[in-house]
């Protein structure tokens, strides 16, 4: 439930201290408790399929690719170190890689099938970014993105909420890759800053 | 040429290529500065992920996944996730709170790692063993592609005798057009020839789809190159150093998947 998804580390959305703690599920999860796991699962079921469909577009490849990135949360469960790091930031971060994997290896095994539905129709920069623009609920993040220079912002939301690789951004971009590079750190860095990302 | 640092934001938001990825993560195991960055970009972008609408999924979703978990083992709970030499703590300093949440997240991998360990769980499920079968990076990949047949709606599988000994258990889904390979037990080649993977369609036209050398212990998987097609039959003959354009033997197995 979107509600009670922890948004930073351990604060709930709507500031209140969860009674147990994604991270605390997690720890149970690592003992081998399906509950535990189905607790979880029903807290961050739709962030985790929000962030993979907003990648993927394809709706049943989006199912296929959750329920592997909730198997593996599952096997990895007994590795998480609640001390190095949020849950929801160790999930994500997963998630996102999956979907990025899953569009890379679609491209290089479907160029000459489109069936597949991944990037059946390649969504280009303006697509991207007007969804983007609409679709970024955190008003924080907003605001963050609004203080990158344009080209900063271009290069990051193509890659992010794109997930295109930084040669795709190069040719969409028309622009070397390193540059791409550049931009990309450039403006994570920005959006650390701008945000209050600390380690 | 290619500046490791440069690259932080790249890595961070999964845009690298699978090579440059690797190559980062060498420079990330040489600089603790470079893994402290990593761990905040990497915050950072999970940032960008939460600003993402949530998406209820079906609740079908929910019960298959559960499912899936009742019968899942889970990975022992020691990181032997290969920690690189140049990431550990000089004598006598402790490691801050940022330098282990960065070695956490870079010995992280942790998605890679669990594609092995997924493919290995599909694998005892099919009764084989093929953990010794994948070696290193190129069959990480391997691993996280056979996951990914297995994972779909319409993966198929089944498991034929090899003539010579061992067996093949042959994983497929047309909806990806893919197949995949998982030997155990095949005999050794003798010098000059190798083993030679085919798709043979309706009509007996044979496609190349790779070629493998068997491990020492005769265990193997291997993802076939190229497409596969509805009614293909596939198939490994024995086949010249190199591979042949067509087959020149008769097949040492055959799996018919219409």
């Amino acid at each position: 439930m979107l509600s009670t998804v922890t948004r930073n580390r351990d604060e709930e959305v709507d500031g209140s201290t969860p009674l147990v703690t994604s991270e605390d599920l997690l720890a149970r999860v690592a003992q081998g408790d399906r509950e535990a796991f189905a607790e979880l699962y029903d807290r961050t079921a739709s962030r985790v399929f929000g962030l993979v469909k907003r990648l993927l577009r394809d709706h049943a490849q989006s199912e296929e690719v959750t329920q592997e990135i909730f198997l593996e949360i599952w096997q990895n469960a007994p590795r998480y170190e609640p001390s190095k790091g949020g849950a929801i930031s160790w999930m994500l971060t997963m998630t996102h890689r999956r979907a990025v994997d899953r569009i890379r290896s679609a491209q290089a095994s479907h160029d000459r099938d489109t069936r597949i539905g991944i990037r059946d129709y390649s969504p280009g920069f303006d697509t991207v970014a007007e969804d983007v623009e609409v679709l970024i609920e955190s008003e924080r993040v907003k605001i963050a993105m609004g203080r990158l220079t344009e080209l900063q912002r271009q290069a990051v939301t193509l890659a992010y909420f794109g997930g295109y690789s930084h040669s795709e951004v190069s040719a969409m971009l028309k622009v070397p890759i390193g540059t791409v590079k550049t931009r990309l750190r450039d403006g994570m860095i920005r959006l650390r800053d701008e945000l209050g990302v600390t380690s | 040429m290619n500046d490791p640092q440069n690259e932080s934001g790249a890595y961070a938001l999964n845009a690298l290529g699978e090579a440059e990825r690797r190559d980062f993560e060498a420079a990330m195991r040489e600089s603790e500065q470079l893994r402290d960055e990593v761990t905040e970009l990497t915050d950072t972008a999970v940032e960008l992920g939460m600003s993402v609408p949530a998406v209820e999924p079906p609740a079908s979703l929910r019960a298959s996944i559960l499912d899936a978990v009742a019968s899942t083992p889970q990975l022992p709970p020691v990181a032997d996730t290969g920690a690189p030499a140049g990431a550990d703590t000089p004598a006598g300093a402790e490691p801050g709170p940022a330098e282990l949440k960065a070695r956490s997240r870079w010995s992280g991998s942790l998605v890679r790692i669990a594609s092995v360990a997924a493919a290995v769980v599909l694998i005892a499920a099919l009764g084989l063993t093929v953990r010794a079968g994948l070696q290193a990076q190129s069959d990480l990949t391997t691993a996280s592609q056979i996951n990914q047949i297995q994972a779909a709606s319409d993966s198929a599988h089944q498991t034929v005798d090899i003539s010579g000994g061992g067996t093949a258990t042959v994983v497929w889904s047309l909806e990806l057009q893919r197949a995949a390979v998982l030997i155990d037990g095949i005999k050794g080649l003798p010098a000059g020839s190798t083993y030679e993977l085919w798709y043979m369609d309706d009509a007996g036209s044979a496609t190349p789809a790779g070629t493998f050398e068997p491990a020492e212990d005769g265990r193997r998987s291997i993802v076939l190159s190229g497409v596969m097609n509805a009614g293909d039959t596939i198939g490994v003959t024995v086949e010249p150093a190199g591979g042949s354009p067509a087959p020149t033997g008769e097949p040492i197995f055959v799996v018919e998947t219409a």
